[in-house]
């Protein structure tokens, strides 16, 4: 059922490419590790050179050496930094403050209203009394930052119907909360997610109400498998229409970066 | 002149923590630089109920926690990046045994910096309106919470922010590339939040890869980030990360991250790891044995290594460090 069956990529590989052309060229970007990272330098590599990329451990200037880093700090993104300094620095006066364009951060749950759960799986409601997760997840990291801080920000998330879900349990890294002008409320600095970059296609937000809506699917997919994988009632913009497939620059690009071919694998 | 400082480890930990106490962590990520050396001695020092301080979780808090040895946590980030889950960790939360109040990867040093100032809060645009602010581990029957992350009036521009509790731990080991006997340290890498938890906390030990003379202190004033006058005890000891990487120094070793992952994820394997990897080794000599030669030869031949080329003349031998400590026994 793969796409690497019927096309020349993976569905890994589309959606790598998929959220790197949301990246322009000259922006202030910060990319996490693993499928961010890739991204990220995958748009650096082919049609933003001059992206000012940085990790949130305030690594800066470097491009990953010897593979896909094990961590945002490992020693494969700190052979070749033109400056350390923290977290307090990247996370704070540079994403906190407002002053980063774009993030990429990925999601274990995602909801209509773009808000993302990383934090644990409960079986039904928490309730009011807060009690422990049948599932403990990794908890929210920098994503919260981002989404909080950051111009705006990408989610990237494998679409399958337990991952879309009508309202998260937890909101880990706030989206449009209720939608509407429910951010706004709260005083964040950041605009919120553009986008959720999914295996299947993309979703964007309804610019009133902040619902996502199918925006774009991918060659090998379709709207039906999309709104079949979705776990509310997925609206279908009426600007929907098919994703162009990666051009061979952009193949070539994007396996120059995952050079141990984490993204082929999966 | 200020007094040396270097200290055995043993020492350590038995002259500076206490059962119940909170204690800090100075790391830099899950993958990076942290003193995991020290959590292998307070297990071994049989220390208990410990409420941690960790920017983010590394393996000495999956240890920690999965060995029972700490029940409250407060943390950013809880996972290994791309080593997965945090098995000690995730399976301490789900029984109930770790009370585990999550914050973001900003808060934690926001927090510590208002520890640091000595604040009485810091302000929040992050964490607010999500359930990092509305919900608490420390507090699970107030909803809305508002006890862990306040509501508070922005007095210049009258809009509502919220309010992080600063962060004052009582000790913190922190992991530096290179000190010299007095505490100066200098740290390869991304600092993290090592220089405000170096000033939030009341306590500092220092647990360093290598020492240094006082005159590579001397030519890189810039670096040092952590100078002397905050520093308790200067603990020498290669290595001391491993499993995890110090820029300059050496790789994390990719298969323990895994084997000790995997170990942790139930009470036997934790019980079994704790036997072969933390009460083992007797002497900095036997705890490098136990690793094995061959791994510190591969995991020293790291492609960061010209970082810490400009230090490598002022290091010093493994015996000058032993003579400046004195008799004191490791």
């Amino acid at each position: 059922m793969s796409g690497a069956a019927s096309t020349p990529y993976t569905r890994q590989e589309m959606m790598a490419i998929a959220t790197g052309r949301e990246i322009r060229d000259g922006e202030l970007a910060i990319f996490g590790v693993g499928l961010s990272m890739l991204a990220g330098f995958f748009a650096q590599a082919h049609h933003a050179p001059n992206v000012r990329a940085m990790t949130e451990g305030g690594v800066y200037g470097s491009t990953p050496v010897g593979g896909l880093p094990w961590g945002i700090e490992c020693n494969r993104i700190s052979t070749n930094a033109t400056s350390f300094t923290s977290a307090l620095d990247a996370l704070g006066c540079l994403v906190g403050s407002g002053r980063c364009d774009v993030g990429i951060i990925g999601a274990a749950q995602v909801d209509k209203y773009g808000n993302v759960n990383t934090t644990g799986i409960w079986d039904g409601e928490i309730g009011e009394r807060f009690r422990t997760p049948k599932t403990r997840l990794t908890g929210a990291g920098g994503a919260n930052d981002i989404a909080c801080g950051a111009k705006r920000y990408l989610i990237m998330v494998a679409h399958e119907p337990k991952r879309f879900v009508d309202k998260v349990t937890y909101i880990s890294s706030p989206g449009y909360l209720e939608g509407g002008d429910a951010r706004a409320r709260h005083g964040f600095v950041g605009g919120g997610p553009a986008a959720i970059v999914t295996t299947l296609g993309i979703l964007r937000p309804d610019p009133r109400t902040k619902e996502f809506e199918l925006d774009a699917w991918f060659a090998f997919s379709s709207v039906e498998e999309i709104k079949a994988s979705t776990g509310w009632n997925l609206k279908v913009s009426a600007r929907a229409h098919p994703a162009a497939e990666p051009a061979a620059s952009e193949l070539a690009a994007l396996r120059k970066v995952d050079e141990t071919g984490a993204l082929r694998r999966q | 002149m200020p007094p040396l400082k270097l200290m055995s480890l043993p020492e350590a930990v038995r002259r500076y923590s206490w059962d119940g106490m909170q204690y800090a962590s100075g790391a830099a990520l899950p993958i990076g630089s942290d003193a995991v050396v020290f959590g292998r001695e307070l297990l071994r020092q049989k220390r208990k109920d410990l409420h941690a301080i960790f920017h983010c979780n590394s393996q000495q808090l999956n240890l920690l926690v999965g060995a029972g040895a700490a029940t409250r946590a407060e943390c950013g980030f809880t996972g290994l990046e791309v080593f997965g889950f945090a098995n000690g960790l995730r399976r301490a939360v789900e029984s109930g045994q770790l009370a585990l109040e999550d914050y973001s990867n900003l808060a934690m040093p926001l927090r510590l910096l208002g520890g640091a100032l000595n604040w009485p809060f810091v302000p929040a645009t992050v964490n607010i309106g999500s359930d990092l602010q509305d919900r608490s581990a420390f507090a699970p029957e107030e909803f809305p919470s508002r006890s862990k992350i306040a509501a508070v009036t922005d007095p210049f521009s009258g809009r509502q922010i919220g309010a992080f509790r600063p962060l004052k731990p009582d000790l913190a080991a922190i992991h530096v590339t290179l000190a010299d006997p007095f505490g100066n340290a200098i740290m390869l890498g991304t600092e993290w939040s090592r220089f405000e938890l170096s000033r939030a906390a009341k306590r500092v030990v220092i647990v360093a890869d290598a020492i240094v003379d006082g005159g590579c202190i001397r030519q890189f004033p810039n670096l040092v980030r952590i100078p002397e006058l905050v520093v308790e005890a200067v603990v020498y000891w290669p290595f001391a990360a491993w499993p995890q990487s110090s820029p300059g120094m050496y790789d994390v070793d990719e298969e323990h991250m895994k084997l000790m992952n995997k170990a942790l994820a139930t009470p036997e394997g934790t019980a079994d790891y704790v036997r072969e990897f933390v009460a083992s080794y007797g002497t900095l000599e036997s705890y490098l044995d136990m690793i094995g030669r061959d791994r510190l030869m591969q995991l020293g031949s790291t492609a960061t290594g010209f970082l810490l080329d400009p230090y490598r003349q002022w290091i010093m031998s493994a015996a000058e460090v032993a003579r400046l400590q004195g008799g004191e026994a490791q």
